[in-house]
């Protein structure tokens, strides 16, 4: 390539010699310069002085605590009679997730609906916990839950041994042969559960977020190129923070738990299979009768949207209803997609039920 | 014409070089075993396509527009939708799921050997130091978290027993 030929190249790019520039391309150019340099503000705050995002700000009180577990209750201008009790995941994440900040916050929305909402947090357990199962979790743990709901909130169940009036799964995985990755991961033929807890005693956290960073490398390249994009934005750089904070703060699973969890749902398929048994007692899907509201998420690489549906069609219910929407397992519940798509969907369902 | 020859040219050397690159790729991603293996070039070839047809564009266009890096961020999305496509299919291959549970059973072999000398190390020393070990921490706390425990089941007891006392009223 000659010289001369190349200046032509440039000249054509650059649209030197070409008279004026349009002075739209002008505006646009200056807003981008803008948004350069806000970006370049912006990245010089977040290095040099980080600020701690203040997560989790709906108010509430705490109605109840057993061992690293507490039950919070959320203050809300109760128009709905029956209260609604969330149960987050247990291991993995913090559930601050659901109240990350004002004005993007379920809990914010459900409270705002008149719901007198109630949410477990299960806490961080440590290495005194690593004998708690899930047969642990689900018979001892969630009936105190449940109780304590129904004595603050003053509500009087039908029937108080199984006081659940509406059932509500958020990209809960429940047929655990269509599960993805995770499920080819941990199958009984890649994977020894025994041995792993055996030799760890616990899932620590740094292992369970390599595990959930595998699961999709790019990842953090992406978030971070999405970052750099929108860093001109005062409030996407807010709600990054808040979010990167929650992203980075894994928790560890109590060993016993996870040999469960392991075993009896990725491994056995037991929930679906109607082989899973608790507390000395069958656990039967097709004995749920009351109105249930599946969510999926679309884009789910953790709890895809089939092996979540999969309730739909197991339950014994009625009044049962799924709902496919876009976004992935967190932003299903976080995000300004969520407030568009998910909360209005989850508080309507339960509104003309509760 | 001769102004759109140079671009071009510049174009079909990269183009080249992508697509080498994408070869070595799949040469090094691909598993040897004759079951269905990944094609990362399947993914590469639209997103390429489409990137340099759009740098192509983007070049004949006079004068440059700040529309030149929202196609830049595009062609990046795009670029890393696709290598995430071939990772995940990669990592969704039975041969990528045995080897990652070989070498996770094989940390662990080597592993176990080496924490528990390790603790016992720790605990002999903690003991010549005349400190509690972390095992006698976390039996302490192990046994405060059973009382917890049987402690909430008297109170339940005696919350059922009431229950029932009141459910029965005054004789």
């Amino acid at each position: 390539m000659g010289q001369e030929r190349f200046a032509d190249v440039v000249e054509r790019f650059t649209g030197v010699g070409a008279g004026e520039p349009p002075a739209e391309t002008v505006k646009r150019w200056h807003e981008e310069l803008e948004r350069g340099f806000r970006r370049l503000q912006n990245f010089h705050g977040l290095v040099t002085n980080p600020v701690e995002p203040r997560t989790g700000q709906t108010p509430r009180v705490e109605v109840y605590k057993r061992n690293k577990s507490r039950l919070y209750r959320y203050e809300s201008s109760r128009t709905h009679r029956i209260p609604v009790l969330f149960v987050p995941n247990l291991g993995i994440s913090r559930p601050y997730i659901f109240d990350l900040l004002p004005g993007g916050s379920f809990v914010e929305h459900m409270t705002r609906q008149g719901f007198d909402f109630y949410m477990l947090d299960w806490g961080v357990f440590g290495p005194e916990d690593n004998d708690l199962t899930v047969e642990d979790c689900v018979t001892r743990i969630l009936p105190r839950m449940a109780r304590r709901v129904l004595e603050t909130s003053s509500f009087v169940a039908t029937h108080p041994e199984v006081p659940v009036r509406n059932f509500v799964n958020m990209a809960g995985p429940i047929d655990f042969a269509k599960v993805g990755l995770f499920g080819l991961w941990l199958g009984k033929q890649n994977f020894n559960v025994d041995r792993f807890v055996d030799t760890l005693g616990s899932v620590p956290a740094d292992l369970v977020k390599a595990g959930f960073k595998l699961l999709k490398p790019t990842m953090d390249l992406s978030t971070n190129l999405n970052l750099w994009w929108n860093l001109w934005n005062d409030k996407y750089v807010e709600g990054f923070q808040a979010l990167s904070k929650w992203a980075n703060e894994y928790v560890a699973f109590p060993g016993e738990f996870f040999r469960q969890w392991v075993r009896d749902f990725y491994q056995d398929n037991k929930l679906y299979r109607g082989e899973l048994v608790m507390g000395g007692r069958p656990v039967r899907l097709e004995r749920i009768t009351c109105p249930v509201f599946v969510v999926g998420a679309k884009e789910d690489y953790i709890a895809p949207p089939e092996c979540v549906q999969a309730l739909i069609d197991a339950v014994g219910s009625r009044d049962k209803q799924y709902v496919e929407l876009p976004g992935g397992h967190i932003s299903l519940i976080a995000g300004r997609g969520a407030a568009v798509h998910c909360w209005p969907k989850v508080s309507g369902w339960l509104g003309t039920r509760s | 014409m001769a102004d759109a020859a140079a671009p071009n040219q510049l174009f079909e050397q990269w183009r080249k070089q992508f697509e080498e690159g994408a070869q070595a790729w799949a040469r090094l991603v691909t598993p040897p075993a004759p079951a269905a293996p990944p094609d990362p070039t399947a993914f590469w070839r639209p997103v390429l396509d489409q990137g340099v047809q759009t740098w192509a564009k983007l070049f004949a266009q006079t004068p440059a527009t700040p529309e030149l890096l929202t196609q830049w961020k595009q062609f990046l999305d795009q670029w890393i939708e696709a290598w995430s496509k071939v990772l995940g299919q990669t990592m969704g291959t039975e041969q990528f799921a045995k080897l990652m549970g070989q070498s996770l059973d094989q940390f662990l072999v080597a592993q176990g050997p080496i924490k528990k000398a390790a603790d016992q190390q720790v605990e002999q020393a903690l003991q010549a130091l005349n400190l509690p070990s972390r095992s006698q921490v976390t039996a302490v706390a192990k046994q405060i978290v059973e009382l917890e425990e049987r402690i909430e089941r008297l109170e339940d007891t005696i919350t059922a027993a009431l229950r029932r006392l009141g459910d029965q009223g005054p004789r």
